[in-house]
């Protein structure tokens, strides 16, 4: 297996007035290719200050961190946005489309950013949006659509760039059962079919259930980092 | 990409960039309507002084503007004449000859400023025969003939047809006296014009002042004053051939020329004021949709967009706005002016004000490009200017922070 992200020693310290609050206390992590694994733990056990700094949106106070063997400590902002656009997609709780874009320019954003030629990214986001389950909603704006079909937008959107990994922070904190369920079926089969690597960090037993890898934190460190066979991932 | 992006943000808000644009295009169009105003005033107080007397410019000795003796004169006018009115922008040349001296009617004695004029010519540079309010003005043929300030004629108690004895200093030293009849009385709205000047044929004054066929200047005149302003550089040309001197309207009106330039310091005071004010309305409404959508901006960093890319798509709004507003000000400014242009702007009870420069008490606004586009493009650039702001702001921002904002 290939490691896609390589974390050695991370710590990171925040300062609440004068004083110092630790997150993470020393986190040794490796994400591997085509790994479909939850992040989770109790609130403020440091899971999302691991996926943003995974995601080179905050920096550790301490330690290495690189994707694809290329070390995020040494870049500087634009640098790291860069390495974002081109490497990492994120899916977030709060869907967080561009509210005056529609679906399918929603999911060009990214392409655009790159400067991919017109036609190509209109078909390439077309066709994630056809894969996402979205036919026929393409130039609707996220107004116009549900919670767990704004989230699909999300879904198309990370996985455009044709990123090396997808974050996703709590993806299905705020849909209903249903869509949820919908929704880890939809990443699920885009990791086995396409070999997407996700990493999502998430209190919802329904993620965890159906991630074929179990990653603990507490207390900012990692308790326990659990491998389970694919047939074991319900 | 953020041309697009910016354009669709600037609409989140209709409300509220309708209220921006609203702010712009009046302020726009105040600035429009208030310059293109304040322009046709100048020209019209430039033109009414200077069509009195002055010309739109003049040929003179060397030092005649500083000390006009009668013995700085111009001996041979005729072909100089003939090269003034031979350039494309001038329309008349004038010649004058000018001295002071007592008037007596009876034991009335005052000084005046006596001009010999040539009638024939003096009607196409100056307008002084339009304002005859009694009696005639001088024609060609007229010998001891005299027009003479309303404010003169009171104080010398003359009237059309009575007789005055002028005494005054010739050129070569003579006395020069004669008895002159007054053909008309005329009141030009400036008083002092009105208490000073008399004007008598130059051939006549000439011979009471021992000219020799000399005269002292040549007033000049064209279309418009801007057609002649522009031909200064000719008239500099002739002028210096003839060891002269030309002088433009500035020159032969300083004080009105100040006047202008002080009204227009004060109007410039005012309008920046108003630009000043839009731009801090509209950079408010920017800087509260910037809050407002930081969470947005760190959601666009954490996908990939770089925050430079942010800041530009945020002054681009502002550009939007500015540039959009601004456009409808130009539009609506130039249509309310050039409609405000046909039909005059009275300003009843200023007649009295007004008359001092020979004025109307109708104005009308002169749409120009300047006045069309001065103002609006003044808050298109300061607004610009200060989109640094939110630029530098948006700049600072980083993704977690941002994206934890509320």
């Amino acid at each position: 297996m290939t490691a896609i992200v390589e974390c050695k020693g991370i710590t990171k310290h925040y300062r609440q007035g004068s004083i110092d609050v630790p997150a993470l206390r020393g986190v040794d992590l490796a994400i591997e290719k085509g790994d479909f694994a939850s992040l989770a733990g109790p609130s403020g056990s440091g899971k999302t200050t691991l996926l943003n700094i995974v995601g080179g949106l905050d920096r550790p106070t301490e330690g290495t961190i690189s994707i694809d063997g290329q070390d995020l400590t040494a870049l500087d902002n634009e640098e790291l946005a860069d390495l974002r656009l081109r490497k990492i997609g994120f899916v977030f709780q709060a869907y967080n489309l561009i509210p005056v874009l529609s679906a399918v320019e929603n999911v060009e954003f990214t392409q655009q950013l790159m400067n991919v030629p017109a036609k190509e990214r209109r078909e390439r986001a077309k066709e994630m949006l056809h894969q996402v389950g979205l036919d026929g909603m393409e130039n609707r704006r996220p107004s116009r659509l549900s919670g767990g079909q704004q989230q699909r937008v999300a879904v198309a959107r990370a996985l455009a760039s044709r990123p090396s990994i997808v974050l996703a922070d709590e993806p299905t904190a705020n849909l209903d059962t249903k869509t949820a369920e919908d929704l880890i079926t939809l990443m699920s089969d885009l990791n086995e079919r396409y070999g997407v690597t996700f990493l999502m960090a998430t209190h919802d037993d329904r993620v965890i259930s159906r991630t074929r890898r179990h990653i603990v934190i507490a207390d900012g460190r990692v308790a326990s980092d659990e491998l389970r066979p694919a047939e074991m991932a319900v | 990409m953020l041309v697009g992006l910016a354009w669709r943000n600037i609409w989140r808000q209709p409300h509220r960039t309708a209220l921006s644009l609203s702010s712009i295009a009046i302020a726009g169009t105040i600035t429009v309507f208030l310059l293109a105003l304040q322009q046709g005033a100048y020209g019209t107080m430039k033109e009414s002084v200077l069509k009195l007397m002055d010309g739109f410019a003049q040929l003179q000795p060397p030092g005649y503007a500083d000390d006009p003796d009668i013995r700085k004169s111009i001996s041979d006018s005729g072909p100089l004449i003939a090269d003034l009115v031979s350039l494309p922008e001038v329309t008349a040349a004038t010649p004058r000859a000018a001295s002071y001296a007592i008037l007596s009617n009876g034991p009335q004695s005052y000084g005046a400023a006596i001009v010999g004029i040539d009638p024939a010519r003096e009607v196409k540079v100056s307008n002084l025969a339009s304002t005859i309010t009694r009696g005639r003005y001088l024609q060609p043929g007229d010998e001891d003939a005299v027009v003479i300030g309303a404010g003169l004629a009171r104080n010398l108690k003359l009237n059309p047809g009575d007789s005055v004895t002028m005494l005054g200093s010739a050129q070569d030293g003579s006395i020069a006296a004669d008895i002159l009849k007054v053909t008309g009385i005329f009141s030009t709205g400036s008083p002092a014009l009105d208490r000073q000047v008399v004007e008598m044929p130059l051939v006549h004054f000439q011979q009471d002042f021992a000219m020799n066929g000399s005269i002292n200047l040549i007033a000049v005149s064209g279309e418009h004053l801007s057609t002649i302003n522009a031909a200064i550089p000719s008239l500099e040309k002739i002028a210096r051939r003839n060891d002269l001197v030309a002088r433009d309207w500035t020159q032969l009106e300083p004080a009105l020329h100040d006047v202008i330039l002080l009204d227009g310091s004060f109007s410039a005071l005012l309008y920046v004021s108003l630009v000043i004010i839009v731009v801090f309305i509209i950079l408010n409404t920017l800087l509260m949709s910037v809050l407002e959508r930081t969470r947005e901006f760190g959601m666009l960093m954490a996908i990939g967009m770089k925050p430079r890319q942010i800041g530009r798509m945020v002054w681009l709004e502002l550009l939007f706005l500015a540039g959009s507003g601004s456009a409808i000000a130009i539009a609506a400014g130039s249509a309310i002016t050039a409609w405000a242009a046909t039909q005059g702007i009275p300003f009843p009870g200023a007649e009295a004000l007004f008359s001092q420069w020979n004025m109307p008490s109708t104005l009308y606004p002169q749409l120009t490009l300047l006045s069309a586009t001065a103002g609006p493009l003044a808050i298109l650039v300061a607004v610009a200017i200060a989109g640094f702001i939110p630029y530098a702001r948006v700049r600072r921002l980083e993704p977690v922070t941002a994206m934890r904002s509320a």
